[in-house]
């Protein structure tokens, strides 16, 4: 496993909840894995950009694995939309000869090329590499019940991950018990969360309705909270709850469940940016067993 | 370029890529999409319409997939039936298309002149600097010469003029 990464926090965690990128940079300072930071753009957005232009997307793509290829650094996503946008741009660099004359004339104009010897990685393949470290350093046993949602880009096209099966992973719920959660099943645990392939932006009445089967899924498993690995499922289903004023289900991503298990107190994360209150997971959180003396 | 990948017979050669010709038309696609239980998409459909080299062009439901991939995963017959929805929309687009949604065109021309699909605002600023972020995070969105440089290379891949065609001129 390497020490040093470069961080792409991506737009949405940098730009509307920066409690994700807080939590992040805490812990991975905490497991002693060092994070960078270069000029990066959004990934660009995968269901709009790719919708509309696949070369454009493989181009703005690689042109940010670039910025960490100059440090000789890989990259380190904590969005599912970011993993799977610079993931296939790298992909279809590596894959095709035509596409590196394409993408390297493009970058060309501006000064810039690549070799495609560069990585992109998801952050919780790397937590999973660290559990012992996330064991080390738990302050707190939060005892919470959880409900995991994954989010497809983590998980498919499945060639990203050929040890992981799409239809039943355990990353996260791996790490969500050595935090000393209990990761609760629901129905239908792996399905989308409505937001992806630009339907949230663009037909936001198909976009809503399958966030509410979704919710209601989760309703009926009585958990503490909903887990994510991506900021964009997280502004789905944090906000999304918000437009179907049906549930209060506390949304929390991967970083910030570690962060306040590393026992950071919830104000200095800024959890109070989330639309559905965090209050009752945090007075919660504040009863938890210490892990430590 | 002589010949316009986006005509239909040279697209069809594009799709075939998809390993569309190999659908049975079995309906599994559609069995597991979390869309088209809650809106009108049918992906046995768009497949089947795509093998015959029918336009897809203003059909709204090729905007409804999340490409959540579910289809593409399940697919008995190995065909990249996300991948292909990505194709059509790109020649949807390329044919002037009319559905395309009026957001994505803000999300393009803000990615152009800002460098993020969702900018920083002033009240998130004020929260990052409470918490002890960077006011402004060290990106490219705040960095003139990266900013301009960028600008520059979207405007080479003309992904603009794409969508700037939605209001008129053919």
């Amino acid at each position: 496993m390497k020490n040093k990464y470069s961080l792409f926090p991506g737009c949405i965690s940098k730009n509307m909840y920066p409690s994700i990128e807080k939590s992040t940079r805490i812990v991975f300072d905490k497991i002693g894995i060092e994070l960078l930071d270069h000029k990066y753009s959004c990934c660009p957005a995968p269901g709009v950009f790719r919708g509309y232009d696949r070369n454009t997307h493989m181009t703005l793509g690689v042109r940010n694995i670039v910025m960490a290829s100059q440090d000789d650094v890989d990259v380190l996503t904590i969005c599912n939309g970011c993993y799977g946008s610079l993931w296939e741009a790298n992909e279809m660099f590596k894959k095709s000869k035509e596409n590196q004359e394409f993408v390297n004339e493009m970058l060309g104009k501006i000064g810039l090329s690549y070799d495609g010897n560069t990585e992109v990685y998801h952050f919780a393949d790397i937590l999973h590499e660290s559990l012992d470290k996330l064991k080390e350093n738990k302050e707190l046993d939060l005892g919470l019940r959880v409900a995991i949602h994954y989010g497809c880009h983590y998980l498919r096209p499945s060639a990203k991950h050929p040890d992981l099966n799409p239809e039943a992973p355990h990353i996260v719920e791996d790490i969500v018990e050595a935090l000393g959660c209990e990761s609760v099943d629901f129905k239908n645990k792996l399905s989308c969360c409505g937001a992806g392939g630009g339907v949230w932006s663009g037909a936001e009445d198909v976009s809503l309705k399958i966030l509410d089967e979704k919710l209601g899924n989760v309703e009926e498993a009585n958990v503490d909270c909903m887990l994510n690995i991506c900021p964009f499922c997280h502004l789905q289903l944090d906000q999304g709850q918000a437009k179907l004023k049906k549930y209060k289900i506390p949304i929390l991503h991967l970083s910030e469940l570690i962060g306040l298990a590393f026992g950071v107190r919830p104000k200095h994360l800024a959890m109070h940016t989330h639309m559905v209150s965090t209050r009752d997971l945090e007075k919660k959180i504040k009863k938890a067993k210490r892990s430590k003396e | 370029m002589s010949e316009d990948p986006y005509e239909i017979e040279q697209f069809k050669k594009i799709l075939e890529d998809s390993k569309i010709l190999s659908c049975v038309q079995c309906g599994k696609c559609t069995a597991g999409c979390p869309a088209g239980r809650q809106s009108r998409i049918r992906i046995r459909e768009l497949i089947h319409l795509a093998q015959d080299g029918v336009d897809l062009k203003d059909d709204p439901s090729l905007w409804y997939c999340t490409t959540c991939y579910n289809c593409q995963e399940r697919c008995p017959k190995g065909v990249d039936t996300t991948e292909a929805v990505i194709y059509l929309r790109n020649r949807a687009v390329r044919k002037g298309d009319h559905n395309f949604p009026p957001l994505h065109v803000t999300a393009i021309k803000s990615l152009r002149d800002k460098g993020d699909g969702f900018p920083l605002s002033p009240e998130v600023e004020k929260i990052r600097s409470i918490i002890g972020l960077p006011i402004r995070p060290d990106d490219l969105a705040h960095d003139e010469k990266y900013l301009k440089d960028f600008t520059k290379l979207i405007d080479e891949l003309g992904i603009l003029k794409l969508v700037e065609n939605k209001d008129g001129e053919q």
